[in-house]
């Protein structure tokens, strides 16, 4: 068995010349995509090949077994569908009142977590007990239980009982995505929770300690350490939530039927489905696909754009 | 202890008020996050007259296993369960196989152009699932080039899965922290990449694994749509997809006792493993 | 070494040549000695329990009498053809080798190129009470001249109403309502004994409210869509007065329930809770309602559709039927179609075993399934062992079967249609400001632009 020179796999490409440098060179690169080939041919089938794929279909029009190019016909199509600016609609407030709702509330009760010197275990189970279960599961229970329009339901029960106006839940249009985000954020802030909890642990203790020094109170200590202390993680977590929410799909499908009343809860993720599997319109949800990723990209740089500049 | 928002003298001197808030905080978490849970468990032992009855009664009137027994016979719970599963440690052996190959490539062996495929990598990170789902799907139902299709194959989840940038980014941040001192002294020992990975980087990377792990049985286990396309057969569904296509036909009691069978299992390991799953989540997913 | 990586690189490959064995399929159908394998699908499922052993004995029994003919059976769940399943199955050609489908789907199954055409095996030969079959059937499953598959069930729907709410009501259930006031107006008084039962009920979700209201039109008189199928055509008066109708009841009556955005099971669930006083369907809905959903036969009649002022112009009829897959040898597809014959198709035996059936927890009686000929020998047959061997009060369905409503297929692109109409549903049902011709305007919109990207 040859020895491989010590240097040789830390440093790529600084192998010295001559025979042996070029021979473990090549050996270095023949184990090393040997190790990748896995994961490469996974990521062209499933992701890289698809990506292009999804491209060429949207152009594409395909019936009975024979393909043709059709221009730009699938996206006039869908442009067309009057559900198409509703689904939008839909989509960007669920995605905002989410990113209000999902992403504050688990903040703060990380905060609030995070003093506590009891119980703080059993409240992190509790809090995280929702993100086991599977989403069919818990949409169940709110779509039969809790959100039973009338009286015999948990929340009207429980809202009566405290004299307070009852609603119709998924029935009422105003209300359908509001309840799609109450369901939504109690089935996965759990994990945004457990996030915010680690990096509240390593913000440096001096640092409130400084700020009392200085006289803040709790609200400015929040502001001005918290806040900026976990500022990048919160960007992150953002963009992750605001990319997660926008594919809204299983929520409309099992708690509103679908489109829910009046298409209050029709979704861009869900007129994607209708196209390609209930109306035999793969290609038409194949450009649909290609408008939404066209959206996120937009949105992606302005977001990166806003960022950055907030940091420099 | 550190110090945190609030310095531990100024909580020893507001005692009541700390313990006020402890006390309520605690009731109301219980409520909102065990109170569905017992409302579910408890609603389907009870009849379908008695769901419909208003007020809603707190306990059942007279408990009654028929719905859970119902639930699962008709659904053939036991299969959907096992296959469930099934996929999930499937996900778990592929991930941990390949994502932990191609990491170690990356971050140790640095084979020529490894920064490229990295960067194709991490840019599917940027493509939200939904936009891929047609052309995925049209690719399981006949792979390019061979033309073979996985539909109903347990392969059309765990390839698939692979395929995750998320857990190869992770992976190999941890293996990048790991010092090149010990590889080097592995190779001038005449260890092979392989031999270095199962001996020296795979005992050190035990946290992170279990990460790895986790995220892809959570992924298995609330996947919805991808197992819904390509999983048609009765036979081969996930738990989820069989409670969903099922519930148009068969009294809701009886979903809401499939839904409580369906969650079982992984509230179960949850409730055994919490400490390392919160423990390996915290930590892995952050520092790693 | 490289050893080590060559194990590492076929490991890496192992993968994908698993895959290659594992989904190729088993069984070419036909072997050497003669024998064929088929399978076929929608196998009642375990919830319906008698209908699962009586499938079973048929295969055992079909196959003793065929001895060369093996039948595998698949039940794909709830509904044969849950839609993305069913697309799913088409687009991957993983369907059995016979599969089920609606009448309205023939559409989707040849766009797949799935099916097979089975004209030259569709006779007497392979099915014995073929000629005797409604031609009118035979013809939703034709195209261009070509037969793609075999109806097995037709039905059309009616008013079901609960008696027994009927008489707490004090309504007299041997006289139910003839027109939508009339409905109306039982409505209110079924609602009126409180308890939280509606009068009416009606779905909205999951395609079945664009179903019904398809059902609720033809009773007016209207259609779904213009004569050469390009156009919708329910935004008339006709489709204002069923939404009208809806309207009124649900918020100038209150008597249709809080609960709505219902599809097929809610509805069926409150009802065989005995929530609910009238809706339309099927005669089948009530066997449904008891092998499902634990309710009772007793409670339930039938009636004929009512119309807006006198009986109904039109009613939905639909129904099912077996396709075969492109790839069968002549030999499968002949074992299919002796299969389909036996159990479908054959007076006293498989759906039509009565005697069977009777002592079941299973309707004998029910006028359904429609499929042969008027006049035809194998009717005559079916209607007599129907009527010996009755489990139900016959009665209860007297009146929907001595009073024939026109009855009017569905439209193309059902589904899809449907799934449109479901939104002018709810929101009739869901929104006490809605406005009925917002609604139908907006559903016209997208129906036309559905059939426009369609063709």
């Amino acid at each position: 068995m040859v020895t491989i020179a010590p240097a040789a796999p830390v440093q790529a490409g600084a192998a010295a010349p001559g025979n042996t440098g070029r021979q473990s060179r090549i050996k270095r690169n023949l184990s090393g995509y040997a190790f990748l080939i896995g994961a490469i041919a996974c990521f062209a089938l499933f992701m890289w090949y698809p990506m292009i794929r999804g491209f060429v279909m949207s152009f594409q029009r395909t019936r009975r077994g024979e393909t043709t190019w059709v221009g730009w016909d699938n996206y006039i199509r869908i442009l067309d569908d009057p559900s198409f600016w509703i689904a939008w609609k839909n989509t960007f407030y669920f995605t905002g009142l989410a990113l209000v709702v999902g992403f504050v509330v688990p903040f703060f009760v990380a905060l609030l977590l995070n003093e506590f010197r009891h119980a703080k275990g059993y409240l992190r189970v509790l809090v995280y007990l929702p993100v086991m279960l599977p989403p069919a599961s818990a949409l169940y229970l709110f779509k039969y239980y809790a959100y039973d329009p009338s009286e015999a339901g948990l929340f009207n029960a429980v809202l009566k009982s405290l004299n307070l106006p009852t609603s119709e839940w998924m029935q009422s249009p105003a209300m359908t995505i509001p309840a799609m985000v109450l369901a939504s954020t109690w089935m996965n802030m759990g994990g945004a929770v457990l996030i915010y909890l680690a990096s509240l642990q390593n913000i440096p203790g001096e640092l409130y300690e400084a700020a009392e020094l200085d006289g803040a109170g709790l609200w400015k200590r929040i502001w001005h350490v918290t806040i900026p202390q976990t500022r990048l993680i919160l960007a992150l977590l953002a963009m992750m939530q605001i990319v997660a929410t926008m594919q809204l799909f299983v929520e409309p499908l099992i708690l509103a039927n679908g489109a829910g009343t009046q298409d209050s809860a029709t979704s861009v993720a869900y007129l994607i489905y209708q196209h390609g599997f209930f109306q035999n319109d793969l290609n038409g949800a194949a450009a649909l696909g290609v408008i939404m990723l066209g959206v996120l990209a937009v949105f992606s740089g302005f977001y990166l754009r806003l960022t950055t500049r907030n940091e420099s | 202890m550190t110090r945190t928002l609030i310095s531990s003298t100024q909580l020893k001197r507001s005692r009541v008020r700390y313990w006020t808030l402890l006390a309520v905080v605690v009731t109301v978490f219980t409520l909102v996050f065990i109170g569905p849970l017992y409302w579910m468990v408890t609603g389907a032992l009870k009849s379908a007259q008695e769901v419909a009855q208003t007020p809603p009664t707190l306990f059942p009137r007279d408990p009654d296993l028929s719905n859970y027994t119902a639930a699962w016979e008709q659904l053939n719970l036991a299969k959907l369960l096992f296959n469930t599963f099934y996929y999930a440690a499937g996900a778990v052996v592929f991930q941990l196989i390949f994502d932990t190959a191609a990491a170690y490539a990356l971050s140790k062996l640095r084979p020529a152009f490894g920064n490229v495929v990295l960067g194709a990598m991490l840019a599917t990170l940027m493509i939200p699932a939904m936009v891929l789902i047609v052309p995925q799907y049209q690719t399981v139902i006949s792979l390019p080039v061979i033309d073979v299709s996985l539909l109903d194959s347990p392969f059309a989840i765990w390839l698939p899965m692979v395929a995750n940038a998320f857990n190869i980014f992770l992976l190999k941040r941890f293996f990048d922290s790991i010092p090149e001192e010990l590889m080097q002294a592995a190779f001038v020992d005449g260890a092979s990449p392989l031999r270095t990975l199962w001996s020296i980087i795979l005992p050190m990377s035990r946290p992170i694994l279990g990460v790895v792990s986790i995220f892809a049985v959570t992924a298995v286990w609330k996947d919805f749509l991808w197992p819904l396309l390509v999983m048609p057969h009765p036979e081969t569904r996930t738990v989820s997809v069989g409670i969903y296509t099922f519930a148009g036909g068969i009294p809701q009691n009886v979903v809401i006792a499939a839904s409580v069978i369906a969650a079982l299992p992984t509230v179960i390991i949850f409730l055994i493993f919490q400490r390392n799953i919160m423990s390996g989540l915290t930590s892995g997913s952050l520092k790693g | 070494m490289y050893r080590k990586v060559a194990a590492l690189s076929l490991v890496a490959g192992l993968g994908l040549s698993l895959t290659a064995c594992s989904t190729k399929s088993d069984d070419s159908g036909t072997t050497a000695d003669g024998k064929v394998t088929i399978t076929v699908d929608c196998q009642p499922n375990a919830a319906q329990k008698e209908l699962l052993d009586n499938w079973n004995a048929d295969v055992t029994e079909f196959q003793k009498q065929n001895p060369d003919i093996t039948i595998k059976s698949i039940s794909v769940g709830q509904q044969c053809n849950n839609p993305p399943d069913f697309t799913a199955r088409l687009a991957g050609g993983t369907t059995a080798d016979v599969f089920y489908g609606y009448m309205t789907d023939l559409q989707q199954v040849l766009d797949s190129g799935q099916a097979l055409d089975v004209t030259p095996y569709a006779n007497k030969d392979n099915v014995p009470t073929w000629d005797s079959i409604d031609p009118a059937l035979t013809s939703v499953f034709t195209d261009a001249g070509k037969i793609y598959a075999v109806p097995v069930k037709n039905y059309s729907m009616g008013l079901v109403y609960n008696k027994t709410l009927f008489a707490k009501a004090g309504l007299d259930a041997n006289n139910p309502p003839k027109t939508w006031a009339e409905v109306r107006d039982a409505a209110k008084k079924i609602a009126a004994t409180g308890d939280g039962v509606s009068g009416y009920s009606e779905y909205s979700a999951g395609n079945t409210g664009g179903w019904h209201f398809t059902s609720l039109l033809y009773s007016q008189g209207g259609t779904i869509l213009s004569e050469d199928g390009k156009k919708a055509a329910f935004n008339g008066p006709e489709g204002k007065q069923v939404l009208q109708n809806l309207k009124d009841m649900r918020y100038g009556d209150n008597s249709m329930g809080a609960r709505q955005l219902l599809q097929w099971g809610d509805l069926l669930t409150n009802a065989a809770a005995g929530k609910v006083g009238m809706f339309v369907g099927a005669p089948d809905t009530t066997q449904a309602i008891v092998s499902q959903f634990q309710g009772k036969y007793e409670d339930w009649a039938m009636a004929p559709l009512p119309g807006q002022d006198g009986p109904a112009k039109g009613t939905l009829g639909g129904g099912e039927g077996y396709f075969f897959k492109k790839d069968l040898t002549p030999e499968q597809v002949k074992a299919g179609l002796k299969w389909i014959a036996y159990q479908k198709l054959t007076p006293g035996k498989g759906q039509f075993d009565y005697a069977r059936a009777k002592p079941q927890n299973y309707p004998v009686g029910l006028p359904q399934p429609l499929l042969f000929a008027n006049g035809s020998e194998a009717q005559k047959q079916e209607l007599e062992l129907r009527k010996a061997n009755a489990n139900i009060d016959t009665a209860n369905f007297q009146l929907f079967e001595a009073t024939p409503v026109p009855i009017k297929g569905e439209p193309r692109d059902a589904q899809a249609i449907y799934a449109v109409l479901d939104s002018a549903m709810s929101g009739v049902l869901t929104d006490p400001k809605a406005n009925v011709d917002t609604l139908l305007k907006t559903a016209e919109d997208k129906v036309n632009q559905l059939l426009a990207a369609g063709s």
